[in-house]
C-alpha cells in the first residue's frame, strides 16, 4: 500500500480567467465608479433609503461612499440555499463553488415544438417548458421560458407563475411585470409553502430584477430590489451589459460597469435589509458590431462571465450567470456550439446559477429543442470538471500487470468496477452509419424534438394539491395590473 | 488641389481633420457649397452606408465616418439658406411611457443622422400626449416609437390613436423594440416596423419615397 503525504490534488477542473489581485482591481475601480459617477435611482423610496444610510443624493443620482459599499458586502447573505416546492427539502446551495443551471424568463417568442410556428408565448407554451425544465435530469431550476401574452399583458406574470409552479416542484426563478406582480408571486408561493415564514425559511422561489444599463435603476426594478429584502427572500440582481452600447468597450470597462450597477443594487437592498439574501450576476456580452444585436453566442458572454464568477468567489458572494443561448434562428450547428461553449466555460467557472438554457434568436425565442440539447451538454460538462481521481485504486498497476501487453480490459472486474468513469450520453448518436440510418438517419435536433414531445405528453410532474391550486388561480384572477408609467 | 472625390474619402475613412480641411479647400476654391454636401460629404457616406450593410464597415466605423460628414456640413451650413439644405427628411424618436430603454433607439437616430436625416430624440418614458405636441413642435414627417416590455408597448397604440385625433394622421408612425414584430405594427396601425437600426434607415427612405 502506497502511503502518500503533503500532497495537493484538484479534485475537480480548475480554471480561471482572473486572479485575486485583478478581482481586487475591478472590485476597487467598481467602487470608485459608484462613488465618483453613482448610478440613477428612479425611485423616491430607493433613494430615501440610501440617503438615509449616509449615501450622497442630488436628485435622482445616488453616489455609494466606500464604507457603506464594504459594509453591504459584509452583511449580505451569502449562504443561500433553494428548496423543493413541494416538500421544502433543501435542494440548491447557491454558494462557494456549486454550479447549478436552469431556462430563461421572459423571451417574447417560442417556437412550438409541435408545428415549428415561431409565435407568441403563451400560458400552455410556459406550461409546456416547465413541464420539461420538470423532466430534464441536469436541469436545477425552472425561469419561465416566455412572457405569457394570451392573457391581460399587464397581468400575464400570474398567469406565468400559475404555470410554473403547477407543472414543476423545483425552485422557481420568478420575473415579475412590477412590484405589484411580484406581490402577487409571492402571495402565492407563500400559499404553497404554507405561509409567509415557512416561504422565508425554505425558499423555493427567488426574485429578479435588473437594472438598465448604463447605471440606471428604474422604478419596478428598484421596488423588486427592495421588496425582496424586506421578505427577506433571495434576490437576485443583474446588469445586461453590452460593450461597446451599454459599456466600455473593453472587457474589463464592461466587468466594472456591470459591478457597479449590480453592486448599487446590492447596497439598496443591505440598506433596505441587514442580511437580507443578495445574488449578484450578469449577462455581460458585446454589443455586435455589424448587426447591432445583443449577442448571446459571442465567445466574449461566456470570457466576461467566467471572470465575473471569479470576482463573485473573491467577494464571497452567489453569483448568477448565463448560458446554454444561440443567436442562431434554427437549432443548428451554430446553436450547438454557442451553447456549448458556454455551459462548457460556465460550468468550469463554478457560476452558481446559471440562466438562459434555451434562448435562441438573440435571446427572443425560446425553444425546447435546444433545452433537450443542452441537458445532454450539461452532462458532458460536467463530467469535464469531474476531475480525474489519482489514487492506488485507480493507477491501476495491479490490472495493468494482471491483463498483460496484448490481454483486454472489457472484462475486468475493474472495469465493472469503475465503468461510471465513463458518461453515458442518451441524446448524443455514437452508432455505426447502418445502425444510424435504419433508426431513421435522424439529426441531433431531431431526436432532441422527439423528446420534448414525449415529456409535454406524457410526463407528469408532481402535483399541487387541488386546494392549493385553487387558491393560486384566486390569485391570479383576481389581480390588478398597473399601467408603466403610472404611480 | 483637392476634388470632392477626396472629400468623400476622408468622410469614408472616418478622418474628422482632413474632412474639416479638404471642406474647407473646396469651399475657398469656389465649389458650389450644396456640390461640396451632396457629392463630396454625402456622396462618403452613401458607400459608407453600402459597406455597412455588406458587413465591410462595422458601427464604431459608421459613426466617426458620420462625425467628419457632420462636422463638414457645419462648415458649409452658414452658406447656405436653409431651406436649400438637403435632408432626406426628419424623424422624431422617442422610448413610450413607463419604460427607460434606449439603446436601440439611439443606435436608430444615430444611423438615420449618418445617412442625412434630421433627428429629433425627445428622450424615454414619454406620453402619447409628449409625442403628440413634440410632433407639433417639431413637424417631423416620421415618427418613430420603442419599447423593451410587452406593457410598455400597449403604449404604442395610444399614441397613434392620439395622433389621428390631433389631426396628424399625415405623419408616418414606426415602431421597434424586441417584442415588437410586423403583426404588432400592423394591429396597432403603425406604417412600419423595423428589426434594427440599418433596416430602420431603409424603412425611413422608402416611407419618403
Amino acid at each position: 500500500m502506497t502511503i502518500r503525504s503533503n500532497i495537493k490534488a484538484n479534485q475537480t477542473t480548475r480554471m480561471n480567467v482572473l486572479t485575486p489581485d485583478q478581482c481586487q482591481e475591478l472590485v476597487y475601480a467598481a467602487e470608485e465608479a459608484m462613488w465618483r459617477t453613482g448610478t440613477n435611482f428612479h425611485d423616491e423610496e430607493s433613494l430615501e433609503i440610501l440617503k438615509k444610510a449616509g449615501c450622497w443624493v442630488e436628485g435622482t443620482r445616488a453616489r455609494i461612499p466606500a464604507h457603506i459599499f464594504e459594509q453591504a458586502l459584509k452583511t449580505c447573505q451569502k449562504h443561500i440555499v433553494l428548496c423543493n416546492s413541494r416538500t421544502g427539502a433543501r435542494e440548491l446551495f447557491v454558494e462557494g463553488y456549486n454550479s447549478y443551471f436552469g431556462s430563461g424568463p421572459c423571451t417574447p417568442f417560442t417556437r412550438n415544438p409541435f408545428t415549428g410556428e415561431r409565435h407568441r408565448a403563451t400560458r400552455q407554451s410556459v406550461g409546456w417548458a416547465t413541464k420539461v425544465l420538470d423532466a430534464l435530469p441536469n436541469i436545477d431550476y425552472a425561469m419561465s421560458l416566455g412572457i405569457v401574452q394570451d392573457v391581460p399583458l399587464l397581468i400575464s406574470d400570474r398567469h406565468e407563475f400559475e404555470q410554473q409552479i403547477l407543472n414543476t416542484d423545483k425552485p422557481i426563478i420568478t420575473v415579475c411585470v412590477d412590484q405589484w406582480g411580484q406581490e402577487d408571486c409571492i402571495k402565492m408561493a407563500e400559499i404553497v409553502a404554507g405561509g409567509e415564514e415557512e416561504l422565508r425559511k425554505n425558499p423555493f422561489i427567488c426574485l429578479y430584477a435588473e437594472p438598465i444599463s448604463p447605471g440606471v435603476h428604474c422604478k419596478e426594478a428598484a421596488q423588486k430590489l427592495v421588496m425582496g429584502a424586506k421578505k427577506g427572500l433571495p434576490t437576485i440582481y443583474t446588469p445586461c451589459i453590452m460593450a461597446g452600447g451599454t459599456a466600455p468597450a473593453t472587457l474589463a470597462g464592461v466587468m466594472v460597469q456591470g459591478l457597479c450597477e449590480s453592486l448599487s443594487g446590492l447596497v439598496l437592498s443591505q440598506c433596505t435589509r441587514e442580511g437580507a439574501p443578495f445574488i449578484m450576476g450578469g449577462v455581460y456580452t458585446i454589443l455586435d458590431m455589424t448587426t447591432t444585436i445583443f449577442s448571446y453566442g459571442a465567445p466574449e458572454l461566456s470570457l466576461l462571465l467566467a471572470a465575473l464568477a471569479d470576482v463573485a468567489h473573491y467577494l464571497g458572494i452567489p453569483m448568477f450567470g448565463t448560458c446554454g443561448c444561440t443567436d442562431s434562428c434554427i437549432i443548428d450547428e451554430q446553436a450547438g456550439i454557442e451553447a456549448a461553449i458556454s455551459i462548457a466555460m460556465t460550468n468550469m467557472s463554478g457560476a452558481n446559477l446559471n440562466h438562459d438554457i434555451g434562448y435562441a434568436e438573440q435571446g427572443t425565442t425560446s425553444n425546447l429543442d435546444l433545452v433537450v440539447i443542452c441537458d445532454e451538454v450539461l452532462g458532458m460538462a460536467r463530467k469535464l470538471t469531474n476531475g480525474i481521481r489519482v489514487d492506488e485504486d485507480t493507477l491501476a498497476l495491479d490490472v495493468i500487470e494482471n491483463v498483460g501487453p496484448g490481454g483486454s480490459f472489457a472484462d475486468e472486474d475493474h472495469t465493472e468496477e469503475y465503468k461510471e468513469e465513463n458518461y453515458m450520453p442518451k441524446l448524443i448518436s455514437r452508432a455505426a452509419r447502418e445502425i444510424w440510418e435504419k433508426a431513421g438517419g435522424k439529426t441531433l435536433t431531431e431526436v432532441a424534438n422527439e423528446k420534448v414531445r414525449d415529456i409535454i405528453n406524457y410526463h407528469e410532474p408532481e402535483p399541487l394539491p387541488k386546494d392549493v391550486a385553487a387558491k393560486i388561480r384566486h390569485i391570479v384572477e383576481n389581480a390588478v395590473g398597473h399601467m408603466p408609467g403610472e404611480d | 488641389m483637392a476634388t470632392l472625390e477626396d472629400l468623400s474619402k476622408a468622410v469614408i475613412s472616418g478622418n474628422v481633420a482632413k474632412a474639416k480641411k479638404l471642406t474647407q479647400e473646396l469651399v475657398d476654391a469656389g465649389v458650389a457649397p450644396l456640390d461640396v454636401i451632396n457629392q463630396g460629404l454625402i456622396a462618403g457616406m452613401n458607400v459608407v452606408g453600402v459597406r455597412f450593410k455588406n458587413g465591410e464597415m462595422f458601427v464604431p466605423e459608421v459613426m466617426v465616418a458620420a462625425k467628419a460628414m457632420s462636422q463638414g456640413i457645419e462648415l458649409v451650413k452658414p452658406l447656405i439658406a436653409e431651406t436649400d439644405m438637403p435632408s432626406a427628411g426628419k424623424v422624431l424618436l422617442g422610448t413610450v411611457k413607463g419604460d427607460l430603454h434606449d439603446i436601440g433607439k439611439n443606435l436608430v437616430g444615430i444611423m438615420l443622422e449618418s445617412r442625412g436625416f434630421t433627428v429629433i430624440d425627445i428622450g424615454i418614458d414619454k406620453s402619447p400626449e409628449e409625442f403628440v405636441n413634440a410632433i407639433k413642435e417639431h413637424q417631423p414627417q416620421i415618427m418613430g416609437m420603442s419599447a423593451l416590455l410587452t406593457t410598455t408597448m400597449l403604449h404604442m397604440k395610444d399614441t397613434i390613436e392620439l395622433m389621428k385625433e390631433e389631426g396628424l394622421g399625415h405623419v408616418k408612425a414606426i415602431v421597434g423594440g424586441a417584442p415588437i414584430s410586423q403583426d404588432f405594427a400592423d394591429e396597432v396601425g403603425a406604417d412600419g416596423y423595423a428589426p434594427d437600426a440599418a433596416s430602420a434607415v431603409d424603412l425611413c427612405k422608402s416611407l419618403l419615397s
